[in-house]
C-alpha cells in the first residue's frame, strides 16, 4: 500500500522498450516529451529509438497521441480504477468478472495481453496524465497505477511517473515536503504543519469558505478552479502576484506585477521528474522578483504581534 | 452536566479539541471558560465562542450549529457528549470509550482511528467515517458508529474491526483496503470494498461490483442475526429472514485477497 | 570572546581526559586565552566539556530523503512539533524531520557537523537547497560514484587515468566532499531489475567490470587525489543473511588503502537465511582490528519505527517484499537509484534482536575507538536524535545485560554481546562521536578543542544516568555562538558547507560533453551545481 516506483527521464530514454501514457495527451501537451525522453529519443540501451519500443495509449477518447501509439486502448469515463485492479488481478492470476470487465469498454482480452506485455517488457514506464488523476475517483486512480506497477518489480522492471500540469508546480512539492514534511494541502494555523487533502487542500478551503484571505502565487485558480471557489476568492481579500494580469487578478484585491522567473528572474524549476534545473536571466525586468515581493512582506508581517500567545510562551526573545 | 451553547457560527473553522468530556469533568466553571481553541490561526478561549452553562460532569452537551467546529470528542475515553445541532470535521477521531450522539449531521473523519465506544449521528456523515488517516495503516480499530442518513466517500477505509451502519446511501470506496470489521450500508455507489484483504461489507440493496469480486452463492448467514437483532435495539433493520430473501454473496478484491466479503440483500419475488 | 571556565574537558585529539581547563574562545575559534571586559564566562565546574559532535554519515537531506518524507505523513502526525516562532521555522522531527527541524535537533543534541552520506550528483543541486534550509550545523556531503555509468565505462575499458580526471570533476560538480560507493555495481544491475551479489562476478551489462574492480579502482583514485576522506563504501549484499563474507572480502579487496566502511552492523550477519541469522561482529571486529588503513561507522539499530532510505534499489525491493508495505524507488540516470520502505524494527523479532546486537558488539569488540564512530545510519537504524540511548548501552554495561534480559532466548545464542563487559568511558564516547569522525573525514578544524579549532563546544551536566546527560547538554556553543542553553535553542546560526576540489584537467570537459548529450536529459552546462549557490562555503582546494 502507497509508495512510489520512478526514476529520472533518462532512465527511460536509455532504457525503455515500453513505454504506457494513460489519461494523457503527451503530443499536445507535452510536444517536447516524445523526441527529448521517450519514444522517438536514441538511447543507451534502446540505440534504435523509436524501433526500439512499444508504445501504448490508454484514455477515453481518440486524441492526436493515438497515431504515435501501437496500441490504443480506448477505456469508458470513470472506469479507470476498474481497469487497473483488474490489471492487478491478472497479474497474480486471479479471477475476474468478465462481464464486469467488459462494462469498462476492455475486454478481458485486451486487458490479457497488456499484461502479458508488461511482464515481459525489459523495462516499462507508465506516464499518468490528468485523465486519471482529476476523474472520479481521483488520488486512488493514482493509487492504483502506483501500485500495480510496484507489483510488477515481481516480474520485471517497471516505474511509473505522473504528467503533470503547468508551472514549477513539482517544485512547490519539492520545497514543501522538506519545510514541512508535507507535499501539499498544509496547514500552519496551529503553529506548526498538518496535512489533510480535502481538509486543507486548496479547492476544499475555497469551496466551503474556510480562509478570510488568499495570496496567489505562480496559479491562475480564477481560470481553472470550480465556480464555488472562484466566488469565495472574490468575496474574501486575495492578492495576486503574477508577471501578467490573470483571471484572478481581475477578482483580487490587489495584484502585484513580478518579473518572470525563467526569463528575468533567477531561481530552480523541479522538471516532472524532481531534477532540479537553474533558471538563468536572460532579461532585465522593471518588476520585483516574486521572492523580493514576498520578502518585503513579510519584513512588514515581522514587525507585528505574534498571533499565538501559547505558541510564543516557551521561546524567550532573541 | 455542562452545556455549552454556541453563541454564532465561526467565520473560520474553530479547533475545539477540548470539547471532551475527559477534559472538562473535572474542571471548575472558569477553567472550562478558559480552556484553549484555534478560531483559525488565533487562540482563544471557551467562552469567547460559548455560553458556558451547569456543573462540572463527564456528561457533556453543545447546542448550535457547530458544523465548523473540528475535532469535538477528540480522543475521548469516557462519559457523554451530545451535541444538539450539526458536528464539524474529526468527530470522535481516535476516541476510545464513551458515547457522542449528534442530532445533526456531521462532517468528514468521524470516529478516524477511533478503538472503541459508540457515535451516533442522526442526519449525515461526510466521508472517511471511520476511516485511518492518510497514510496511516488502519482505520478504525473497534467500537461502533451508527448513521442515520447517508454518508460520502472512503466510509471505512482501512478499519479493522468494529462496526460502522449506515442507513442510507454512501459515495464511492465504501470499505476500501479494508482488514476486517463489518460495515452495512442502504446503497453504494461505485467501487465498493476496493482491495478489501478481510472483513464484510453488508448492503441492504444491489450494489455495483469491481470485477475483481467473484460471485459465490446465496447465504443467509448466522452472524448477521446476532448483528441485526442489537441494531434493532438501535432502530437499524438488517434483514436476515430467510423467508423474505437472501444474501448475495461476493468474495475478494482479487487483486489483493480472496478473504473479503460483500452480502447484497436480495428479497425473494413475490 | 568567551571563556568555559572550571569544566573537565575532554578532548581526546590533544590527548586531554578529563582535565579541569578553561577553553577560551575569540572571533569563533578556540584559543589560547582571553582577556578583558569584554569576555563572557561560562561557569561549567562540574560540568563535562566535549568538542561539539560529528556525524559521519547520516541521510538528512536531498531527492531520497525529501521522498520518504513525502511516503509518510503518518510519521509526520506522531511527530515532535516545531512551532513557529521569532527564532525557528515550524517543522516537524520523528523519524524524517524537515530541514529546520534537523538543525534544531542536531544542535540541541550536541552536534555541530554532519556529513551528508548519498548525493547524486544530478540531484546535488537539490541536496545543497535543503542543506542550506539546515540551520547551526556544518555540512559536508558524499557523492555517489560506485553505479556511475560513465566512470563503469571507463573501468570497463581500462581507462584509470580518464577515470580519475572524471571523478575528480564530478566532485566538483557536486560541490561534493567525498566520494560514496553503494553496493558497487548492484544499483547498475538494478536498473535491469538484477543485483551484483559475488564481488568477482561481471556486472549485469558489462564484461569485465565485477563490484571488487569498482571498489578497488574507486579507493585508488580517492587516494591518488588525496581526499580528505577516504572511499566511504557500503558494500554489496547490505542486510542479507550470510553477508559476512562479501564484507570481509570488500575488506581485503581495499587492502593497501584508505576506506571508511559504512554502517557495519547491515554486513556483519552469518547464516544462511532469515531463520539461521547470527551475529558475525567478532570475525568482523577481528580483521578490521588488524587493518589500520580501515575505519567503520556503526549503523546501530534501535527498536522502534524507522524508515529506511538507501541507494541501495535491489535491497529495497527485496524488504518491500517481505514487509509488504509501502514502497519508493528512484533510479536516477547514468549514476544511481535510491528506495525507501517503512520498517519497524522490533525486540521480540528474533531478527531485529540480533540486528540491535550486532550494531553494540561492533562498538564494543573494535578496540580502538578513533576507528569505529557512533552512527545508526539515520534514518535506518533509528534517528539520529536517539544517539544518547546508544551511548548509554555503550558506557553501562548492567544496563545492557538488562536490556539483554527481554530479547527472546532463540536471539541471545545468535549473538555474543552478552560475554561483552566492556563500558565506554567519556574519553571514548568523545572519540566516537566527534575526535574520530572528524578526523576520518579529514577536517583538521573539527572535533578538538586545541587553538585553531572551530569553537563548536558541546557541554553537559555530569550524570549518572547518561542517556539523559547526553539527550541534553547544558551548553552547546557552534563558531563560539552560544545556541543552545538549557534543552533550548537560543540563537540560530547559519551553518556553513564543506567542499573539496580536486585538481582535475579541464579538457576533460570535452570528452564528457559528448557523453552527457548522448546519455543525460539535462543540458551539460546545467549539470554543474553553481559556486555562487553556496554562499559561505568552506572550500578546500587539493593540488
Amino acid at each position: 500500500m502507497g509508495g512510489k516506483v520512478t526514476c529520472t527521464l533518462g532512465e527511460v530514454k536509455n532504457r525503455a522498450d515500453l513505454i504506457i501514457y494513460w489519461g494523457g495527451n503527451p503530443a499536445d501537451c507535452h510536444p517536447l516529451h516524445f523526441s527529448r525522453y521517450t519514444l522517438n529519443a536514441k538511447g543507451k540501451h534502446v540505440p534504435q529509438g523509436r524501433k526500439g519500443r512499444t508504445m501504448v495509449l490508454v484514455d477515453v477518447r481518440e486524441t492526436p497521441s493515438v497515431r504515435f501509439s501501437d496500441i490504443f486502448l480506448q477505456v469508458r469515463p470513470g472506469k479507470d480504477f476498474e481497469v487497473v485492479t483488474t490489471l492487478r488481478a491478472l497479474l497474480k492470476n486471479r479471477p475476474v468478472d468478465e462481464a464486469r470487465v467488459a462494462e469498462t469498454g476492455l475486454t478481458l482480452e485486451q486487458l490479457q495481453n497488456l499484461v502479458d506485455r508488461m511482464k515481459n517488457a525489459r523495462f516499462g514506464v507508465l506516464f499518468f496524465g490528468m485523465g486519471l488523476t482529476m476523474t472520479r475517483g481521483k488520488h486512488m486512480n493514482s493509487a492504483a497505477v502506483l501500485t500495480l506497477v510496484a507489483e510488477l518489480n515481481a516480474f520485471t522492471k517497471f516505474v511509473s511517473m505522473p504528467m503533470r500540469g503547468h508551472g514549477n508546480v513539482t517544485g512547490a512539492d519539492v520545497v514543501m515536503r522538506w519545510t514541512t514534511g508535507f507535499p501539499f494541502g498544509v496547514n500552519l494555523s496551529r503553529g506548526y504543519p498538518r496535512f489533510n487533502p480535502g481538509e486543507f487542500s486548496t479547492i476544499d478551503v475555497l469551496v466551503r469558505g474556510d480562509n478570510d484571505a488568499a495570496l496567489i502565487l505562480g496559479a491562475d485558480p480564477g481560470a481553472t478552479m470550480p465556480q464555488p471557489a472562484i466566488d469565495h476568492l472574490a468575496r474574501i481579500p486575495t492578492i495576486v502576484l503574477d508577471p501578467k494580469l490573470t483571471h484572478t487578478s481581475r477578482l483580487a484585491r490587489v495584484h502585484i506585477t513580478t518579473a518572470t522567473t525563467g526569463i528575468s528572474a533567477p531561481g530552480t524549476a523541479y522538471r516532472m521528474d524532481e531534477i532540479p534545473l537553474p533558471l538563468k536571466p536572460i532579461l532585465k525586468s522593471p518588476y520585483p522578483t516574486d521572492e523580493e515581493v514576498i520578502r518585503r512582506i513579510y519584513e512588514k508581517v515581522k514587525v507585528k504581534p505574534a498571533w499565538s500567545p501559547a505558541a510564543y510562551a516557551k521561546v524567550p526573545c532573541a | 452536566m455542562i452545556t455549552l451553547s454556541l453563541k454564532e457560527e465561526p467565520p473560520v473553522p474553530l479547533e475545539a479539541e477540548a470539547l471532551s468530556p475527559d477534559v472538562v469533568a473535572t474542571l471548575r466553571y472558569d477553567e472550562i471558560c478558559a480552556l484553549p481553541m484555534f478560531l483559525g490561526k488565533r487562540q482563544c478561549r471557551v467562552d469567547d465562542h460559548f455560553v458556558v452553562e451547569g456543573e462540572a460532569s463527564d456528561e457533556l452537551e453543545i447546542r448550535g450549529d457547530a458544523g465548523r467546529v473540528k475535532w469535538i470528542g477528540r480522543g475521548m475515553t469516557r462519559g457523554r457528549l451530545r451535541i444538539v445541532g450539526n458536528a464539524g470535521m474529526h468527530l470522535g477521531a481516535y476516541m476510545k470509550g464513551g458515547t457522542i450522539e449528534v442530532t445533526g449531521s456531521a462532517g468528514d473523519w468521524a470516529g478516524a482511528e477511533m478503538s472503541g465506544g459508540l457515535i451516533r449521528i442522526g442526519g449525515n456523515a461526510g466521508g472517511q467515517i471511520g476511516a485511518a488517516y492518510r497514510g496511516s495503516r488502519t482505520g478504525m480499530t473497534d467500537g461502533t458508529i451508527l448513521i442515520e442518513g447517508s454518508a460520502g466517500l472512503e466510509v471505512g477505509m482501512r478499519m479493522k474491526r468494529g462496526t460502522i451502519a449506515i442507513k442510507g446511501s454512501v459515495k464511492d470506496f465504501a470499505g476500501l483496503e479494508m482488514k476486517g470489521g463489518t460495515l452495512i450500508v442502504g446503497g453504494a455507489e461505485l467501487r465498493t470494498g476496493a482491495w478489501m484483504t478481510r472483513g464484510t461489507i453488508v448492503s441492504l440493496t444491489r450494489i455495483p461490483l469491481l470485477p475483481t469480486f467473484a460471485y459465490s452463492g446465496t447465504c443467509n448467514p448466522t452472524f448477521l442475526r446476532l448483528y441485526a437483532r442489537q441494531l434493532g435495539t438501535c432502530g437499524f433493520s438488517v434483514p436476515c429472514d430467510a423467508s423474505a430473501g437472501a444474501y448475495l454473496l461476493y468474495t475478494g478484491d482479487t487483486a489483493v485477497s480472496d478473504k473479503g466479503e460483500i452480502l447484497a440483500w436480495q428479497p425473494h419475488a413475490s | 570572546m568567551l571563556r568555559i571556565s572550571g569544566g573537565r574537558v575532554y578532548d581526546p585529539a590533544n590527548g586531554i581526559q578529563g582535565e579541569v581547563k578553561d577553553i577560551c574562545i575569540a572571533d569563533g575559534r578556540i584559543v589560547n586565552d582571553v582577556q578583558g571586559a569584554a569576555v563572557r564566562t561560562i561557569p561549567a565546574s562540574g560540568m563535562v566539556v566535549f568538542p561539539g559532535g560529528v556525524d559521519v554519515h547520516t541521510h538528512v537531506a536531498g531527492a531520497a530523503l525529501n521522498f520518504a518524507r513525502g511516503m509518510t505523513p503518518e510519521n509526520h502526525r506522531a511527530a515532535a512539533k516545531f512551532i513557529h516562532s521569532p527564532l525557528l521555522r515550524a517543522g516537524t522531527g520523528g523519524i524524517t524531520p524537515t530541514t529546520f527541524a534537523t538543525g534544531y535537533l542536531y544542535a540541541g543534541m550536541g552536534y555541530t557537523t554532519v556529513n551528508e552520506a548519498a548525493v547524486p550528483i544530478l540531484s546535488a543541486r537539490h541536496t545543497h537547497e535543503e542543506l542550506r534550509d539546515t540551520p547551526i550545523v556544518d555540512k559536508s556531503s558524499c557523492v555517489l560514484m560506485a553505479n556511475n555509468e560513465i566512470l563503469l565505462d571507463l573501468f570497463e575499458e581500462g581507462e584509470t587515468e580518464r577515470a580519475r580526471d572524471v571523478l575528480a570533476w564530478l566532485i566538483w560538480a557536486a560541490k561534493g566532499y567525498g566520494v560514496k560507493a553503494v553496493n558497487p555495481g548492484g544499483v547498475a544491475a538494478w536498473k535491469w531489475g538484477k543485483d551484483a551479489k559475488v564481488l568477482s562476478d561481471p556486472v549485469h551489462g558489462y564484461g569485465k567490470v565485477t563490484p571488487a574492480i569498482i571498489i578497488a579502482q574507486l579507493a585508488a583514485i580517492v587516494d591518488h587525489l588525496r581526499l580528505p576522506h577516504p572511499l566511504h563504501i557500503h558494500c554489496n549484499n547490505l542486510g542479507v543473511p550470510g553477508n559476512v563474507s562479501t564484507t570481509l572480502e570488500t575488506m581485503r579487496v581495499l587492502e593497501g588503502h584508505r576506506a571508511h566502511m559504512a554502517h557495519l552492523q547491515f554486513h556483519a550477519y552469518g547464516g544462511d537465511d532469515w531463520t539461521t541469522l547470527r551475529s558475525e561482529a567478532a570475525a568482523v571486529a577481528e580483521y578490521f582490528n588488524a587493518h589500520p588503513n580501515l575505519t567503520a561507522d556503526a549503523g546501530a539499530i534501535l527498536f522502534g519505527n524507522s524508515v529506511t532510505i538507501t541507494a541501495d534499489g535491489p535491497w529495497q525491493h527485496l524488504l518491500y517484499q517481505l514487509t509488504g508495505r509501502k514502497w519508493g524507488n528512484l533510479d536516477v540516470e547514468n549514476e544511481t537509484g535510491c528506495g525507501i520502505v517503512p520498517y519497524v524494527y522490533k525486540g521480540s523479532n528474533v531478527v531485529n534482536a540480533v540486528q540491535w546486537a550486532v550494531g553494540l558488539e561492533l562498538l564494543l569488540l573494535i578496540d580502538d575507538p578513533w576507528r569505529i564512530f557512533l552512527t545508526t545510519d539515520h534514518p535506518n537504524g533509528a534517528c539520529f536524535w536517539r544517539y544518547p540511548e546508544v551511548i548509554h548501552l555503550l558506557m553501562d554495561a548492567s544496563f545492557r545485560r538488562e536490556c539483554l534480559r527481554k530479547l527472546p532466548s532463540r536471539a541471545l545464542k545468535r549473538i555474543v554481546l552478552p560475554d561483552v563487559d566492556r563500558e565506554y568511558t567519556l574519553s571514548e564516547i568523545a572519540t566516537i562521536t566527534s575526535a574520530g569522525p572528524a578526523r576520518a573525514l579529514g577536517m583538521p578544524r573539527k572535533g578538538h578543542l586545541g587553538p585553531g579549532a572551530d569553537a563548536d563546544v558541546t557541554i553537559y551536566n555530569e550524570s549518572p544516568d547518561r542517556g539523559l546527560m547526553f539527550r541534553h547538554p547544558r551548553y552547546v556553543l557552534k563558531g563560539g555562538e552560544v545556541v543552545v542553553e538549557e534543552g533550548d535553542i537560543r540563537k540560530v546560526v547559519d551553518g556553513r558547507e564543506l567542499i573539496v576540489r580536486p585538481a582535475y584537467d579541464e579538457n576533460i570537459e570535452e570528452y564528457l560533453r559528448p557523453l552527457f548529450e548522448q546519455y543525460y536529459t539535462v543540458a551539460f552546462e546545467n549539470y554543474p551545481v553553481e559556486q555562487e549557490r553556496l554562499e559561505g562555503a568552506d572550500i578546500r582546494e587539493l593540488g
